[in-house]
């Protein structure tokens, strides 16, 4: 029986200790923010949590890397606070069913097509995007190449959709058109080592390209001077999210919002390039380009 | 429609192949382990502790070795189903070697001297052995067969889960989880539960059957 009580005391105390290891520090308020992962990959928001510490010390800002559109069920559910996301689109539903409100639009990229260097459906030579895909249908069908697909309902697949529909094509079950359903940087390896053409958001492709993991495959397409081709990302805040956390997920997107440097600086150091770009060149005009994305004009 | 159908049949067969695979070689381990006096724990601790290795892990190693410009990358192995079986295979054996080398032990030097008596060869003596505790061996297989058909990692990372060709049942969770689709994902997890626990009823009851039908 004594052994019995030994046992008992011994674990009583040892409960404090476990609990001290699991909360060393309890900060006055925590933040839940949802994003989207290919802003996560790239340790964008990493950088910004921790320069948003610097100066607000007693929040715990803890990121969920998901997509775009776990994200906003996130939103909808009540399980993070604050998003960003980049799926126009599917914002507008959101917003139009009043689960998100307080839009931002935070930082913007763009897309790409990147393919094998010997370029076998010559879309170096394209006119534009719709042509670009075009001809990519064209040498699919002529058994030259294949086009991965992330085939995932990701921001990069729902334009890349409506690229194959604005050039009156339908790839779908085609030998050729290989659909993954997995996430950006997988999707990219898979192209690489396909040596196939792909469609691909910038930020991650720079990224994954320095690393060395992308070597067979170059920027064939560049989308930077291209509306059809631009990569928004927006912050917005949860209906259901209130108290502290609003208070602070208000200030975290704020935050971003107002140091446009940090998103212009972040990553030229080490990819020779910025991965993303703050939205101070457009003005408000970049308002008008996110609802035409979202309106899908 | 006729996908989902589709996906939950090739998780059967990927994950019902590579546990048939895995249990060739992993069946006559677990045998040769019983008769094994030096080192056999050693031998045993690494084995169970190999059954915990995770799957994203083992994943990422045939990932390195079956890509293009990894060694065995001339095979073209990678994002096919070939290259999940052979995962889920190597993932499963130390499961089947453990699970089966616990149920062999108990009985094994006995049936084996009694065949040894009746002057059984080495594979009849096998024979005899395994045999008699064929339970405790189907089940060590089914339970690698659940092992394999719950996995991720290995499915996602050489598979590619690719529509219509490596897309599995677990990569297609994940995938309607990421998309935000998550009644769809419950679905699709319960459906995986219910297959697994069918599969393992069935494959019990038809080595009972098989039990009484030998021994009458």
């Amino acid at each position: 029986m004594k052994r019995r009580y030994a046992v008992l005391v011994g674990f009583t105390l040892l409960l404090p200790l476990i609990y001290y290891m699991v909360h060393p520090i309890q900060p006055e308020a925590r933040l839940r923010v949802a994003v989207t992962s290919s802003l996560y990959a790239t340790g964008l928001l990493d950088y910004v949590a921790k320069k948003f510490k610097d100066v607000h010390p007693d929040v715990e800002v803890l990121l969920i890397p998901v997509g775009s559109g776990a994200a906003l069920r996130y939103a909808e559910r009540g399980d993070a606070c604050a998003i960003i996301v980049h799926e126009p689109t599917l914002e507008k539903s959101y917003l139009d069913r009043k689960v998100i409100e307080g839009q931002r639009i935070l930082a913007v990229n763009y897309f790409i097509i990147a393919g094998p260097r010997s370029d076998p459906a010559n879309i170096s030579r394209a006119r534009d995007v719709v042509d670009a895909f075009r001809r990519i249908y064209d040498a699919g069908e002529r058994g030259l190449t294949y086009f991965i697909s992330r085939a995932d309902d990701s921001a990069t697949y729902i334009r890349e959709i409506k690229m194959w529909r604005s050039a009156g094509v339908s790839p779908t079950n085609r030998r050729w058109y290989v659909e993954c359903g997995c996430g950006m940087d997988q999707a990219l390896i898979m192209a690489s080592e396909l040596k196939g053409y792909i469609l691909s958001d910038v930020g991650t492709y720079t990224a994954l390209r320095a690393r060395g993991r992308i070597q067979d495959i170059d920027v064939l397409y560049n989308g930077s001077t291209d509306t059809m081709l631009l990569n928004v990302y927006s912050g917005y805040i949860a209906k259901r999210c209130g108290g502290v956390e609003r208070e602070y997920a208000d200030l975290f997107l704020d935050f971003i919002y107002s140091n446009p440097d940090i998103v212009d600086r972040f990553g030229v150091k080490e990819y020779g390039s910025p991965l993303f770009y703050s939205t101070k060149l457009f003005g408000d005009r970049i308002v008008d380009l996110w609802r035409g994305l979202a309106l899908g004009e | 429609m006729a996908e989902v159908f589709n996906t939950i049949v090739r998780s059967v067969v990927v994950s019902g192949a590579a546990t048939a695979l895995a249990s060739l070689w992993s069946i006559p381990l677990a045998y040769t382990l019983i008769f094994r006096s030096r080192g056999s724990v050693l031998l045993e601790a690494i084995i169970e502790t190999l059954v915990g290795v995770p799957t994203v892990v083992l994943g990422l190693l045939l990932y390195i070795l079956f890509s293009s410009s990894g060694p065995l990358g001339f095979l073209g192995l990678l994002y096919t189903p070939h290259a999940i079986i052979i995962g889920e295979s190597i993932l499963v054996t130390p499961l089947i070697v453990s699970m089966g080398y616990r149920s062999l032990r108990g009985t094994a030097h006995l049936y084996y001297e009694l065949a040894l008596s009746i002057g059984a060869d080495r594979i009849q003596r096998m024979r005899i052995v395994v045999g008699q505790s064929l339970p405790g061996v189907v089940a060590a297989c089914i339970t690698g067969f659940s092992r394999a058909i719950g996995e991720l990692g290995i499915a996602m990372m050489v598979g590619g889960n690719i529509t219509g060709y490596t897309r599995v049942m677990t990569t297609a969770i994940a995938l309607e989880v990421t998309k935000g689709n998550f009644e769809e994902a419950i679905i699709l997890g319960v459906t995986l539960l219910l297959i697994t626990i069918s599969i393992s009823v069935s494959v019990k009851l038809i080595s009972r059957v098989w039990m009484i039908w030998r021994s009458s």
